[in-house]
């Protein structure tokens, strides 16, 4: 008996396939943040879809039409969400009116604590005190600070012109949800038959990557939150869950986004309890400690392996991301290289396989020459 | 307006009624598999799969014929010849092994696909789907075996 050809994720590919991925993944990347306005709808859209598709699958099981339980789902989804936001707005109204005081005030309140610290630093230490560590700090935050909201302002005014595209996300979740298997039918529709069962593996793949990424993903969100909120809370922080559910959303920036959550509630230490310091050095602790149960109890439970990526790759692609796309390079530079890297494996694979290329060489001619059959020379 | 209406099959559903594997299976519950399967045509001579290749799918025929046979010995090689209403490459399901045999349409056919990774997440989400299907296949295997004891002696 011949042997088995190696699946999708026992395959290797060359040096090359790998240069192609990489491309591939820079241009993917530079392309999708000109796209921005409909990057970010698509990709909460998806979220979105992994999250609500157990719901649409179990009304479908019971006998109701797709399209009538995508429907459905998603109704009650926005109800549900609108309701939530008609609960939360008025506590949230006032302080959002107020963003640029409050956030200048949390700024100084982190520019108190940093002085504050450097001057303690040069008490104790003469090392310091001659290089006038304070003095130069002071200087350079005070040139940072003038420039600092007038850059702000046109990032928070742009943010808000494309918001309005994100209305479009439950417009995409629901047609994934109703249409998404006629779309992939579709698409499969088009291989050829050589590749056909290739195909199925490989666009399985590619699913099941997204869903480990993005159901993990929320997971992993949710068990920040309750790990923040709780610490945060104990530690007497006003708005705990809120706050550790802002640091659990930073921290789908890999790596970055840990340090912003860690510097915001430095901030909200250092302002809302200016006589106590210690304060900020305990949620620094429970930073290091959340990252630690993050990295090894919470990521190998929720996105765990999904990608298959070695982690020398996963930190310089981040950086290449970071680089060629900025933050929307940083999100998406590890979903966006998970799933070239199944299409470039397999496209590689399949394009180099003389048999699967005979075949369809084959099936080819067997349809030129049916189509030939009646026509007279 | 009902939620929950009764399906109402196509004739095309009907067919794949008539399937065997699916014979236990409701009408809603045929519609939910047909939406998982997939249509392919295939040119007289054209190949379904090879020998030694890692099974993915099961294969329905809805039309024409299939020739199932070792890879590369012609007709001394065939092992049989299956039409309408039959299924092949059935331990693609089960299994991760190779496929045992060739399958070759031997007249232009319409073939219905079933991917495994479906299958296996029928398990999940839609079990007592996927068990009326696993019982029918245990079945037909059942029958195989007793056939090739009958044969044998």
């Amino acid at each position: 008996m011949v042997p088995a050809a190696p699946s999708i994720r026992e395959r290797q590919a060359g040096p090359l396939v790998w240069a192609a991925i990489i491309a591939a993944t820079c241009l993917l990347l530079a392309a999708l943040q000109k796209l921005l306005w409909l990057t970010v709808p698509f990709l909460l859209a998806l979220v979105l879809y992994y999250l609500l598709q157990p719901a649409v699958l179990a009304l479908v099981y019971r006998g109701m039409r797709r399209e009538r339980a995508a429907g459905i789902v998603m109704v009650g989804f926005l109800g549900g969400l609108l309701l939530a936001s008609l609960l939360l707005l008025p506590q949230f109204g006032a302080r959002l009116i107020d963003w640029q005081a409050t956030l200048l005030r949390y700024l100084e309140g982190g520019y108190g604590l940093l002085e504050r610290s450097l001057h303690a630093l040069e008490a104790n230490w003469s090392v310091f005190a001659k290089a006038r560590l304070a003095e130069t700090a002071a200087t350079r935050l005070a040139d940072l600070s003038g420039s600092l909201t007038s850059h702000l302002e046109p990032f928070v005014l742009g943010a808000a012109a494309w918001a309005p595209a994100l209305l479009l996300t439950p417009f995409l979740a629901f047609f994934f949800l109703r249409d998404g298997r006629i779309f992939l039918k579709f698409l499969v529709h088009a291989v050829p038959n050589a590749f056909f069962e290739r195909t199925l593996e490989l666009l399985a793949e590619i699913d099941r990557t997204a869903r480990a990424y993005f159901q993990g993903l929320l997971l992993l969100t949710l068990l920040d939150t309750l790990t923040l909120g709780c610490g945060l809370w104990l530690l007497g922080f006003p708005g705990a869950l809120f706050l550790g559910l802002i640091c659990a959303v930073l921290a789908w920036l890999p790596y970055v986004g840990s340090i912003l959550g860690g510097l915001l509630v430095v901030l909200v230490a250092a302002t809302d309890f200016p006589q106590s310091p210690e304060m900020a050095w305990w949620a620094i602790a429970l930073f290091v400690v959340a990252r630690m149960l993050d990295d090894f109890v919470y990521m190998p439970m929720t996105i765990g392996k999904s990608l298959r990526m070695h982690p020398l790759l996963t930190v310089v692609m981040i950086f290449i991301g970071g680089a060629v796309a900025g933050v929307t390079g940083l999100m998406l530079v590890l979903p966006v290289l998970g799933v070239v890297m199944v299409i470039g494996q397999t496209l590689g694979q399949l394009l180099t396989d003389p048999r699967l290329m005979a075949r369809h060489r084959q099936a080819r001619r067997l349809r030129r020459r049916r189509a030939e059959s009646d026509l007279v020379a | 307006m009902k939620l929950f209406a009764k399906e109402k099959l196509t004739p095309e559903q009907e067919q794949l009624a008539r399937i065997s594997l699916f014979s236990l299976l409701s009408p809603v519950e045929i519609g939910i598999v047909d939406g998982m399967l997939h249509r392919r045509d295939y040119q007289a001579g054209e190949i379904v799969f090879d020998e030694g290749e890692e099974g993915q799918a099961i294969y329905f025929i809805l039309a024409g014929e299939v020739v199932l046979g070792h890879q590369g010995q012609g007709e001394v090689g065939r092992i049989v010849t299956i039409g309408p209403g039959d299924f092949f490459g059935d331990m693609a399901l089960l299994d991760n092994l190779p496929r045992a045999a060739q399958a070759r349409a031997s007249q232009p056919a319409r073939l219905l696909a079933f991917f495994r990774e479906d299958y296996l997440g029928l398990m999940d989400t839609h079990a007592r789907i996927a068990s009326k299907i696993a019982l029918q296949l245990a079945r037909a295997m059942a029958k195989r075996l007793r056939q090739l004891q009958v044969d044998g002696h």
